[in-house]
């Protein structure tokens, strides 16, 4: 089967670089799905779950939260903020910091603008790493 | 007179070897932080190179749309971000950089924001035009200070309040060798020859949504990765000045002892001497 080459690298650490048969990423407009001979391509991610079959082995999981996906010929780079493999994630975790930003969001009278973001920002990425880990 | 100068001797040694303990213990520190920063920028690196690259790539072939960020504007004023160390004893590290910075700056409009307690320092003492100096911990920026900042600069940077940024920073070539560097990184630049076919690129949603989307990704990529280079710079800066100080230390207490023990002898022998003297004296 036909694959592309494919790089995921996060400003932490570079999570996959090989073979791939397909990738499918939530981007600002919606899920897209690159397989091979992909038109040239670019586009902002949004946050979401991302799905990477690799040309060996079982396709995988993951959190991955905003960055940008481009596809130049053969070669496509994911270049998130956050990406973390299903099994990575630690659900607890990802369960507390979705709490602790309701609790906050509920005040919300109390927050100013720029404090709002950031809590809203927060319990959308723990709503996005709790659903993904959670349907491993 | 010889005692005195034998006892004199002595005190230096001492507080040599104490000198010498202090700057072995920073070595020694230097070089642990160093090999987490090496880390560190070894895994980052891939990111800041795919993302610059890419951005480049972009910059390259936007032959068929314009964004603010592509255009380069008449320059007149310049943002600097420089980034140097929170503290000294790191050999030429911090002046290196910082020289580099205000070489660059030199007859031009400029506002800067420092990052690094050293920078702040500098720039607040000379007197220039600081935009922000809330990073002054250099060593403590996390991601998402860096794109907050970068978030930050790309807003100015489209109100029109400076018409360039500008990184300067220290590259991390070698445990032994660092570079300060600059380098624009907005309005974004394409290196090399435009490409062959500059149109078949599909821009979702559509280019202007997305480069506001993702250009202060890109800075902040940038920030992140240019942050990284420069921690493990300073620690690098400082493992071999540290390395040689010891040395250096070392050397003077070899110097020292050799001259305490020939005062010693000298001491003795006329000594013996006197001795001498004074039984066939009598």
């Amino acid at each position: 089967m036909a694959t592309f080459k494919l790089k995921i690298v996060t400003p932490d650490e570079a999570m996959f670089d090989g073979e791939a048969r397909s990738l499918t990423v939530r981007t600002v407009e919606g899920d897209v799905c690159i397989l091979p001979g992909h038109i040239n391509f670019l586009t902002a991610l949004g946050m979401g779950e991302a799905k990477v079959v690799p040309a060996e082995g079982e396709a995988r999981r993951a959190a991955c939260i905003g960055g940008m996906l481009s596809v130049n010929g053969e070669q496509v780079t994911l270049a998130p903020t956050t990406f973390e493999w299903a099994d990575q994630i630690d659900l607890s975790r990802a369960e507390r910091a979705r709490e602790q930003a309701q609790e906050k969001l509920a005040h919300r009278e109390k927050l100013n603008d720029h404090e709002f973001a950031i809590a809203e920002a927060k319990l959308k990425r723990a709503l996005v790493r709790s659903s993904v880990a959670s349907r491993r | 007179m010889a005692g005195v100068s034998m006892k004199d001797i002595k005190l230096r040694i001492r507080s040599m070897e104490s000198t010498k303990q202090i700057t072995k213990a920073m070595e020694m520190v230097a070089a642990s932080k160093l090999r987490r920063a090496q880390d560190n920028v070894t895994r980052s690196r891939p990111y800041f190179e795919t993302i610059y690259a890419t951005m480049c790539a972009i910059a390259r072939s936007s032959g068929s749309f314009t964004s603010p960020y592509l255009e380069s504007r008449e320059v007149k004023k310049s943002c600097y971000v420089v980034i140097a160390g929170d503290r000294g004893l790191a050999g030429g590290y911090n002046h290196n950089v910082l020289k580099l910075a205000e070489a660059e700056m030199a007859q031009r409009s400029v506002t800067v924001v420092p990052i690094g307690k050293k920078s702040v320092e500098n720039f607040r003492a000379h007197g220039y035009d600081i935009l922000t100096d809330a990073y002054i911990q250099a060593g403590s920026m996390s991601v998402s200070d860096c794109f907050t900042l970068a978030k930050d600069l790309c807003g100015r940077f489209l109100a029109g309040e400076f018409d360039e940024v500008r990184i300067v920073y220290t590259g991390f070539v070698s445990i032994l060798t660092q570079q300060p560097t600059a380098m624009t990184v907005l309005p974004l630049q394409g290196e090399g020859e435009p490409e062959a076919a500059p149109s078949e690129t599909i821009y979702e949603p559509d280019s202007e949504t997305l480069f506001a989307a993702i250009v202060p990704e890109y800075l902040g990529g940038l920030l992140y990765g240019a942050l990284c280079e420069c921690v493990a710079s300073e620690q690098g800066a400082r493992r071999t000045a540290m390395d040689s100080a010891t040395k250096n230390a070392e050397e003077m207490i070899g110097d020292l002892s050799l001259k305490y023990n020939r005062a010693r002898q000298g001491a003795i022998t006329q000594e013996i001497t006197e001795i001498v003297a004074g039984s066939t004296g009598s």
